[in-house]
């Protein structure tokens, strides 16, 4: 019953705005950029709570 | 005033007031959001009690001029407040015009799942200009007046939050879209699908169809793979945090308008047609001379006018096996409403192109169906009601059984009195056909079955068990001589 716990109406939200048209895809982009950026940036900093959290 | 609710077995849970909701027979396909439900009162009309944000949604809907355009060509079903302002509690309730005959999606033919949706997608693109949008994108916020689609589900309209995306697109897909993708592109009937899964056609359930060329055909790749792959990708996202992303990168309401428009090319091009083989086959399948015809549809518009007589205009006729219609269209001109249920969909696919486009008149009046007869739609979704039985929603005044029951009692096995049993439980009058086993179209049926196995299919045993569950009114034998017609008046 994992797969009940995914909600695929987020990726759905990224669909509809890619089939917008070339404007559309560009806040796609938009997005898969700022995600990526925003888990680099995170990652050195966060690493040791998540540990902690963990233990 | 507040959903009815008969004390908690939690501490301190605070009594709740009996409002009117109580009173009004819940419709079981209306339970998903609380500030929003539809039920029956005991005069059988169709009220929704409105309450929290789903009453501010509403005043600013009734006040909207795209609303009252649409309501007005019966594009939205007719609907209007009982009382102007909420009660003591807050709630205000709703009163809908009545759909002659509930159906739903995997009884719809092609072009008519395509026509609804077009409408659904017409709706929003007149709805976001003036601020608006629909909370999901459901096939089942559809019906039918006669060949006309309605949109019924008005709590399902909501204020445009700018930057969002439309919140119906994937329902839109499941119950609309990859339905029509299957029929247009594969040739593959979308019906079972739709019937066995009330929530639609997931993307990863049918994109392993459309691999090799069929994933260059019109909207496969954005609506179905690229769907499925973000869908898959994002799965353990909060929706959330890409909205409030999809807002901060400049997402705003005319990328919704432009991927409604998208939508509306695309399903505009979608189109299935049978192959020519089809017709040719069906064609063998309904030869009768022309003298037989003409003497039935003669017996029928009298039975109808017989039926009339008894109590006045004529609500629902449900033609069984209605084939071209021709018999759907004669009862038109004497009922409210008229159910034709014909199993194969080319031919109820071409009935219902031909009735769209039908000037107003009792044409308009015939609402085309397509199911299997041995096979009628089950209960379906939440606990086996939430969508009815064809058996449930079937309450006619008259049924029309022409040229059905060979089929049912030597195509399908079915035995005799249970064949005439399922009519009786589907309305009060009928009209029906007994085919002799000596008719060419009987013989065929016999040919494929062992000898001797319909012994009971004859014409006085069929007589006696008509005669058992109505009142024979009439009789006639058709020139062939190997079909008769009856018509059946309720008993007492």
């Amino acid at each position: 019953m994992y797969l009940a716990y995914l909600d695929p109406g987020t990726g759905s939200a990224l669909a509809a705005a890619v089939v917008a048209g070339f404007a559309g895809a560009m806040v796609t982009v938009k997005v898969w950029w700022r995600r990526i950026w925003d888990k680099v940036r995170r990652r050195p900093a966060e690493t040791p709570a998540a540990s902690d959290q963990e233990n | 005033m507040s959903v009815a609710q008969t004390g908690g077995d939690a501490p301190g849970t605070p009594e709740v007031e009996v409002g009117k909701l109580a009173e009004l027979v819940p419709e079981p396909a209306s339970f998903r959001d609380p500030d929003n439900q539809v039920g029956y009162d005991a005069h059988g009309q169709v009220l929704r009690v409105l309450r929290g944000a789903a009453v501010e949604d509403w005043r600013a809907l009734a006040g909207a001029t795209f609303f009252a355009d649409l309501v007005a060509d019966g594009r939205i079903c007719r609907t209007e407040p009982v009382d102007p302002d909420p009660d003591a509690a807050g709630e205000l309730t709703l009163r809908h015009e009545r759909i002659p005959f509930i159906s739903y999606p995997y009884e719809w033919t092609f072009a008519m799942l395509r026509d609804a949706a077009l409408l659904h997608l017409d709706l929003l693109l007149a709805a976001l200009p003036e601020g608006f949008t629909t909370k999901d994108g459901s096939a089942y916020n559809l019906q039918w007046r006669g060949a006309a689609p309605t949109f019924i589900d008005i709590g399902s309209f909501t204020r445009q939050r700018e930057g969002e995306p439309w919140a119906g697109y994937r329902q839109f897909c499941q119950t609309m879209l990859y339905p029509l993708l299957l029929t247009a592109h594969l040739d593959v009937p979308f019906q079972p699908w739709l019937r066995a899964q009330v929530d639609g056609i997931e993307s990863g359930q049918i994109r392993p169809l459309f691999r090799g060329r069929h994933r260059w055909r019109a909207g496969v790749l954005r609506h179905l793979h690229l769907h499925d792959a973000m869908q898959r990708r994002y799965a353990s996202t909060s929706v959330g945090e890409v909205k409030e992303q999809m807002k901060a990168a400049g997402y705003s309401t005319e990328l919704v308008i432009a991927t409604v428009r998208g939508l509306r090319k695309l399903v505009r091009k979608l189109d299935w047609r049978p192959p020519k083989t089809h017709w040719a086959e069906y064609r063998q399948t309904c030869s009768y001379s022309e003298r037989d015809r003409e003497a039935k549809l003669a017996f029928v518009e009298a039975a109808l006018g017989q039926a009339a007589a008894g109590g006045g205009e004529l609500g629902l006729v449900l033609d069984l096996g209605a084939n071209d219609g021709a018999f759907s269209r004669l009862a038109a001109r004497q009922a409210r409403q008229v159910v034709a249920v014909e199993g194969d969909h080319a031919v109820t696919d071409a009935l219902y192109r031909s009735l769209r486009e039908a000037p107003d008149g009792p044409d308009r009046r015939v609402l085309p169906l397509v199911m299997d007869l041995a096979n009628p739609s089950p209960g379906n979704g939440w606990r086996g009601v939430e969508r009815a039985s064809f058996a449930r929603r079937a309450d006619a005044d008259v049924v029309l059984a022409l040229a059905l029951v060979h089929h049912l009692a030597i195509g399908r096995n079915v035995p005799l009195p249970e064949v005439i049993d399922n009519l009786a439980e589907l309305g009060r009058w009928l009209v029906v056909e007994f085919v002799e086993p000596e008719d060419p179209m009987a013989r065929r049926l016999l040919a494929n079955k062992p000898p001797g196995m319909f012994g009971d299919y004859r014409r006085e045993v069929f007589e006696k068990l008509l005669a058992e569950r109505f009142t024979i009114v009439r009789r006639e034998e058709l020139p062939s001589q190997t079909r008769t017609l009856y018509v059946g008046a309720p008993r007492g």
